[in-house]
């Protein structure tokens, strides 16, 4: 896969070739860690969660003694799909074909007419293929297809701290995911959408037409605080290069990367003065002291990136979870969280920001997909093979933390993502 | 008075074909919302997430945006035939509108060189505001309001 990448470019059937799809298939989805769940969505025995980890459909389930167990759900018989709903409880599994049954570990408990078969069949080298690894990380679930590489806490590495954050937002210390999801679908490449978010020139162009709508109808300004939030949501996507310039990109190894935050003013500024903001205020103070409070709320990244599939908004309790379906078609999933303890207004504040900002009707997130359907189709075309990502490289500055640090308006993500790339395709 | 209730589910369902968005939003009370919920059945927009959920001023910003000529999404626009049928006038289920008037919806639309097709059971809150009707709340309830959607730019 080296010829695919040169010095500040990259070839475009790093984007368009399916062979080059299926290699990310094995070499990356089947390797990295993959974010599939949050615990609060399995509390007890017989809970599951179907939902789609690389190449793979899979089912977490959480187990009588409170462990979770990974499986993949396709019966070891004829290999029909034993679940079909996305969410549920089950005391046992059972294939609607010919009615093999298995425990929530998937192990076999029972096969019909089992007196025909010979004594080589034994139930117990029968069951539910497992995947490799299944690892919790502060209530959020990930799983590996590979049985060997870094734990889950080594690969999160400089991104662990945007989990945190969320969680430590929570005056309960807990997180709950509750809402339901947007599913995003668009007609490109799955690199796209990891790019996009961090990268932050696109907004005064992609999304101008949102920004000079809202100027020209400024009363959603001043209208109930779920309208004021997207209004300013709106209008924040058109800052200028320089103001962006402010904006820091960190970029970490393995492809991560944070930005920092942007929002300035009104109720999506990090701290609000307003009486629901202080009294969650005041119950997070409870549970952490005025100075580790000061330092969590301060935290006002906005993206932040565990490459290569769950972009992360801590200050705004979302994740979105991008999933490969082929070289030019992609699902993105939008999950949101309760900050357990926090003021009822508060979720409805989560569950409104999340609608305007994420949904695929979202007047920001409908231009983003139709820009990546229009470079996917350009991408296409022969007539030039090379992407160039060279833009602020000059400005890379390495960190202390082995971290890269450039101003908001470079390709360093971009850049950055490609060496992760690069590291899984080598071999 | 069924037939101005069915006269103006027709009528609200034809500006929208002919994008006469402004219009469009004119038939909205100044206190009206308009809501594509994500799940069949959903309860209220505090429940789960909504591929639409938005008040007058913010559809405001949506119409707006939609007669700009830089909104990549719309260049170039949708061309759609919105399809009424099944019309029922019901007793009002909430207490903010005194018409309530449930139908069947299928929603042609053709875009660059696609066609997609929506289907919905939609409700509509009316009122009765100096002299004309307006809608309260519009909701409109895909079949496959759960399932992954491309770009929705345009009112269902």
């Amino acid at each position: 896969m080296e010829h695919l990448l040169r010095d500040g470019a990259v070839h475009r059937a790093a984007y368009v070739d399916p062979a080059v799809f299926a290699l990310e298939q094995e070499r990356i989805f089947r390797r990295a860690w993959l974010y599939l769940a949050h615990e609060s969505e399995v509390p007890a025995a017989g809970d599951y969660v179907l939902a789609r980890l690389g190449p793979e459909e899979v089912l977490l389930v959480r187990q009588e003694g409170g462990a979770l167990a990974l499986l993949h759900n396709r019966c070891a018989h004829r290999g029909a799909r034993i679940v079909t709903q996305p969410t549920g409880n089950a005391r046992q599994f059972r294939c609607p074909y010919h009615s093999w049954t298995y425990r929530l570990d998937g192990s076999l408990l029972g096969v019909p007419l089992a007196d025909g078969y010979p004594p080589s069949f034994k139930l117990e080298e029968l069951g539910l293929a497992r995947v490799a690894r299944v690892e919790s990380y502060n209530g959020f679930v990930f799983g590996s297809h590979a049985a060997q590489g870094p734990g889950l806490a080594e690969f999160l590495g400089g991104l662990r701290s945007a989990l945190d954050n969320m969680v430590d937002r929570a005056p309960a210390g807990t997180l709950t995911r509750f809402g339901g999801r947007l599913l995003l679908e668009y007609r490109g490449n799955w690199k796209m959408f990891m790019e996009n978010a961090v990268d932050l020139v696109h907004p005064v162009f992609v999304h101008r037409s949102s920004v000079e709508a809202t100027r020209a109808h400024d009363e959603a300004l001043h209208a109930d605080e779920l309208t004021q939030q997207g209004a300013q949501m709106y209008l924040a996507n058109g800052m200028k290069g320089e103001q962006w310039q402010d904006v820091p990109l960190h970029a970490f190894p393995g492809g991560h990367v944070y930005m920092g935050g942007f929002y300035r003013r009104g109720v999506i500024a990090p701290e609000r003065h307003d009486p629901v903001f202080e009294r969650y205020r005041h119950a997070l103070v409870k549970r952490h002291g005025e100075e580790k409070t000061a330092a969590v709320l301060a935290v006002d990244r906005f993206n932040n990136l565990i490459w290569p599939t769950l972009s992360v908004n801590a200050r705004f309790a979302a994740l979105r979870v991008v999933k490969p379906l082929a070289a030019n078609r992609t699902v993105v999933e939008v999950h949101c969280f309760r900050l357990d303890g926090a003021p009822q207004e508060m979720h409805d504040l989560t569950l409104q920001f999340v609608n305007l900002a994420a949904s695929p009707a979202s007047l920001i997130a409908s231009d983003d997909l139709e820009i990546f359907e229009r470079c996917q189709r350009g991408l296409e075309s022969a007539a030039l093979d090379w992407i160039d990502v060279r833009r602020g490289v000059l400005a890379d500055r390495r960190e202390g933390d082995g971290s890269i640090r450039s101003p908001g308006t470079s390709e360093l993500a971009i850049r950055n993502q490609f060496e992760a790339w690069r590291g899984y395709m080598a071999r | 008075m069924k037939e101005e209730l069915e006269a103006f589910v027709l009528h609200e369902a034809r500006l929208l074909d002919e994008q006469r968005f402004g219009d469009w939003l004119a038939l909205f009370a100044a206190d009206g919302t308009y809501w594509v919920p994500t799940r069949p059945g959903q309860g209220s927009p505090q429940e789960a997430l909504s591929l639409v959920y938005e008040t007058r001023q913010l559809l405001e910003v949506r119409i707006e945006r939609l007669r700009r000529a830089d909104v990549h999404v719309q260049t170039p626009p949708s061309r759609t035939v919105h399809h009424v049928s099944g019309i029922e006038i019901l007793d009002p289920t909430d207490r903010s509108w005194s018409f309530e008037v449930r139908s069947s919806l299928i929603v042609a639309e053709w875009r660059l060189d696609e066609a997609r097709w929506f289907a919905a059971r939609v409700l509509h809150g009316l009122r009765r505001e100096g002299g004309g009707l307006h809608i309260v709340l519009k909701r409109v309830d895909l079949i496959n309001a759960d399932a992954p959607h491309r770009a929705l730019a345009v009112p269902l």
